[in-house]
């Protein structure tokens, strides 16, 4: 389906299609220049192909999945591929794809800097967004234009705003966790409007009392796969009232006031007000404070903290969260996913005994 | 402070020294073994091993006093510590430190405490083993000062961020970021002025700290020096050049500290002065690292610091020895483009430039010119499951290294820190294969 979507946007928009891979990276650039930009995560399951055999197992599975994927011409139809700065592995993967064999098509890179912005990262991610639409331009299509920019960065400040409402009234939305992060992570390779215009019929289905009947509880991690994970909570008697993912969640920007007048420094004025998120290295202070208001606003009566084997930037701030967490009374459920594969029997019967918990009136946060 | 300073100074220049000289006469009076001298591959001990030793022990035994006496940074290897010579820091490394540590081998005692706070067994075995040692106050080395700041650098690897953001949590003082930007072929102005501008943001922070400021011309000095010094390591590196080469690789790991630790000194200098002259008098009168070499290597990644006697042991037992290495090499390549006339400029592209912060073709063509310079006929490259950035990619390197330099290559599955994540037995067999396959 995703094949037939991104040749359908190159043929009948003229269109230019670039695979990402995670996390961060200045969409509305892509998008300010027309080119449709496809999330690479994994993708889930057992590696298609040989070639993830080139990386070490102890290497995340996101990105041997990914080289696996790209390598067996799985990304084939798209016309580059966009590799942001994320971390060691996929960093290493930006070099050993276009480089020693697996992806022949052009290759980008978007290296964002590291820890809080400071006078010289600003200047920084400002240049290295400048040099990328000038990369991007390789392409055969035009840099963008500021008006272009900055119609590209209001419609994704309305995508935005349109999810963090849709958090906001998780509770009244009469759709199961499976298919409303279904919608969500269809932003992953739909073009903006297209995914904006999905979002809005879910909208529609807002009810005025509270449709879900389940325990509310946290969810915090890199990417919410195996999905099944969602099907897992429900059956035990739950719903995701809030997340951090970083594949959805963190990735919804809150600021509400943004000068357009020069939309390069609107960018990075977006880059800087982004969730705190460990892969930009972020604080670990401002980061905790950041989930209890997440937390607080969900209602939610405990916390997963659901993290992809291998995974470094997220497995450093693991042991903050369990400390923050643990300070505050708040139940927790450590859960360590694997891409590959699905979870075992025993994880399932972790998540259930940790949601019959909750179910006590005594373990409200 | 007066107090510090003053144990500080005895402990440096005269209990240390002291010290370091009861032990020598120690051992020259503890009587020798009687029985015939066990027979072993190696060729005679470099008589620099005596110097080597009494450096690192006056450096850990004058820093057990450093805190309240100088100021004390904690920084990364790659970290461009010019800027703090000056000021007058005492400098702690902390994979130095966690090199000790696993050659002592108590990572998995250091390990257990922060598993137990939630770090994974998964993440680097050097951030286990010092989170492990602060929190514990556990060290082989006696004590660490505790330092006034935190100065790390992305050139090596992004995990030092997350570890000293670790440890700026635990001791609660700033942390300061040199952040490099990976270098894909050729490294774009804009990277290059990026890093420039955080050396001076440095700059700011260490006077700030120190109420100092620094000279140029003292900046100068130190830049001055730690060119030498590099230029010095790397002429100890260019001995094994010749056949047999001096020394063996796995004593190249050991000499390497004071590059690594005291890099922008003179005791760093004169010491990689006499170790040159050492190494250069061995190539002149035939004296070999091995009694006999007969099979050139090169190793990649860091050493498996824990098993560095077993693995030498059993190569040197068959002829084999380790004349180069990748990761020895990285403190001359680096050091020696750094100039004393520009020394922010000249720091920007060193620390930019370093084998880790380098696309593979980069690694590859270096990989292909030291087996070429030190006429190696093969190569152990370590996949390292404690450091991913120097590991991925090694089975292309591999199967290229192969191919266009001609050499026979083995990867080898191992952890440079905890021996948890080592099989001893496998790697002996895997080894020893290796080996058997030049016969």
């Amino acid at each position: 389906m995703r094949k037939a979507y991104i040749e359908e946007q190159k043929s009948r928009h003229g269109r230019k299609a670039v695979v990402v891979l995670p996390v961060h990276y200045p969409r509305e650039i892509l998008t300010a220049m027309n080119v449709l930009a496809v999330e690479l995560w994994g993708p889930p399951g057992p590696p298609r192909g040989p070639e993830a055999g080139r990386l070490q197992t102890y290497v995340c599975a996101v990105v041997r999945n990914a080289l696996a994927f790209i390598a067996s011409g799985g990304a084939d139809v798209a016309d580059g591929a966009l590799f942001p700065h994320t971390c060691d592995s996929v960093q290493g993967l930006a070099t050993l794809a276009p480089d020693f064999g697996g992806w022949k098509k052009p290759a980008f890179r978007f290296i964002h800097p590291k820890g809080p912005l400071r006078a010289s990262s600003r200047a920084f991610i400002r240049a290295e967004m400048v040099a990328l639409a000038q990369s991007l331009a390789t392409l055969g299509v035009a840099p963008p234009t500021d008006d272009a920019l900055r119609d590209a960065i209001r419609l994704h400040r309305e995508i935005d705003a349109l999810k963090l409402r849709l958090a906001d009234r998780r509770a009244y939305l009469p759709v199961n966790d499976a298919d409303y992060y279904r919608v969500l992570r269809r932003g992953e390779f739909l073009w903006p409007t297209d995914h904006l215009n999905e979002l809005r019929d879910i909208e529609r289905k807002l009810l005025d009392t509270p449709a879900q009947k389940g325990i509310p509880i946290f969810i915090t991690g890199y990417v919410p796969e195996p999905m099944s994970i969602f099907d897992v909570v429900a059956e035990a008697g739950a719903y995701v009232a809030g997340d951090d993912y970083a594949a959805v969640g963190r990735r919804v920007n809150s600021r509400t006031e943004l000068d357009l007048s020069d939309p390069w420094a609107a960018l990075v004025d977006l880059y800087d007000s982004a969730s705190p998120c460990p892969t930009h290295s972020a604080e670990q202070a401002p980061r905790l404070a950041h989930l209890d208001a997440i937390m607080q606003r969900c209602g939610a009566r405990g916390v997963i903290i659901h993290e992809q084997k291998f995974c470094e930037p997220q497995l450093f701030d693991v042991p903050a969260l369990r400390r923050h967490f643990g300070a505050h009374g708040i139940p927790q459920l450590y859960l360590e996913g694997e891409l590959e594969s699905d979870f075992s029997g025993q994880a399932r019967t972790r998540i259930e005994a940790f949601i019959e918990t909750l179910s006590s009136p005594r373990s409200a946060a | 402070m007066i107090t510090r300073r003053i144990q500080y100074e005895i402990a440096g220049n005269v209990v240390g020294p002291f010290l370091t000289s009861l032990d020598k006469w120690r051992k020259k009076l503890r009587p020798k073994k009687k029985g015939p001298k066990k027979e072993h591959p190696f060729g005679p001990p470099l008589e620099s091993v005596n110097r080597l030793k009494d450096i690192m022990t006056r450096y850990y035994f004058q820093g057990r006093y450093a805190d309240g006496a100088v100021p004390v940074a904690w920084v990364t290897s790659g970290f461009p510590v010019e800027i703090f010579r000056p000021l007058g820091f005492w400098t702690v490394y902390p994979e130095n430190h966690a090199a000790i540590c696993s050659v002592q081998r108590v990572v998995p005692e250091l390990s257990d405490v922060v598993e137990k706070e939630g770090y994974a067994r998964d993440l680097c075995g050097y951030a286990r083993a010092d989170i492990g040692s602060v929190m514990t106050g556990k060290t082989p080395v006696g004590r660490l000062p505790k330092p006034d700041l935190l100065a790390c650098c992305t050139n090596i690897c992004q995990t030092v961020l997350y570890w000293y953001r670790a440890l700026a949590e635990h001791f609660k003082i700033p942390l300061v970021l040199i952040d490099t930007p990976y270098v894909y072929g050729e490294a774009p102005e804009h990277h290059r002025q990026y890093v420039k501008d955080q050396l001076l943001e440095l700059l700011e922070v260490a006077q700030k700290i120190t109420g100092k400021t620094i000279e140029p011309e003292a900046l100068a000095e130190v830049t001055r020096k730690a060119n030498i010094g590099s230029k010095l390591w790397g002429r100890c590196l260019d001995a094994s050049k010749n056949k047999p080469a001096p020394w063996t690789g796995f004593d190249e790991f050991f000499h390497m500290a004071p590059i690594v630790s005291l890099r922008g000194s003179d005791e760093c200098n004169d010491y990689y002065r006499g170790l040159a002259e050492e190494l250069e008098d061995r190539v002149k009168r035939g004296v070999g690292g091995l009694k006999k070499e007969t099979h050139r290597l090169m190793w990649d990644n860091l050493p498996i610091w824990f098993n560095v006697r077993g693995m030498s042991d059993l190569l040197a037992q068959n002829g084999f020895n380790f004349v180069c290495t990748t990761y020895t090499n990285a403190w001359y390549e680096a050091g020696k483009v750094i100039d004393e006339r520009d020394p922010m400029g000249s720091a920007a592209k060193a620390y930019t430039h370093i084998i880790l912060n380098e696309d593979l073709p980069k690694r590859l063509s270096l990989m292909k010119r030291l087996a070429r310079e030190y006429d190696v006929v093969g190569a152990v490259l370590h996949s390292d499951r404690s450091c991913k950035p120097y590991s991925i990619g090694q089975y292309d390197l591999k199967d290229r290294l192969q191919a266009e330099a001609n050499i026979r290559v083995m990867v080898l599955e191992a952890d440079h820190a905890d021996p948890r994540a080592f099989s001893a037995e496998q790697a002996d067999n895997r080894l020893t294969a290796f080996m058997e396959s030049f016969a």
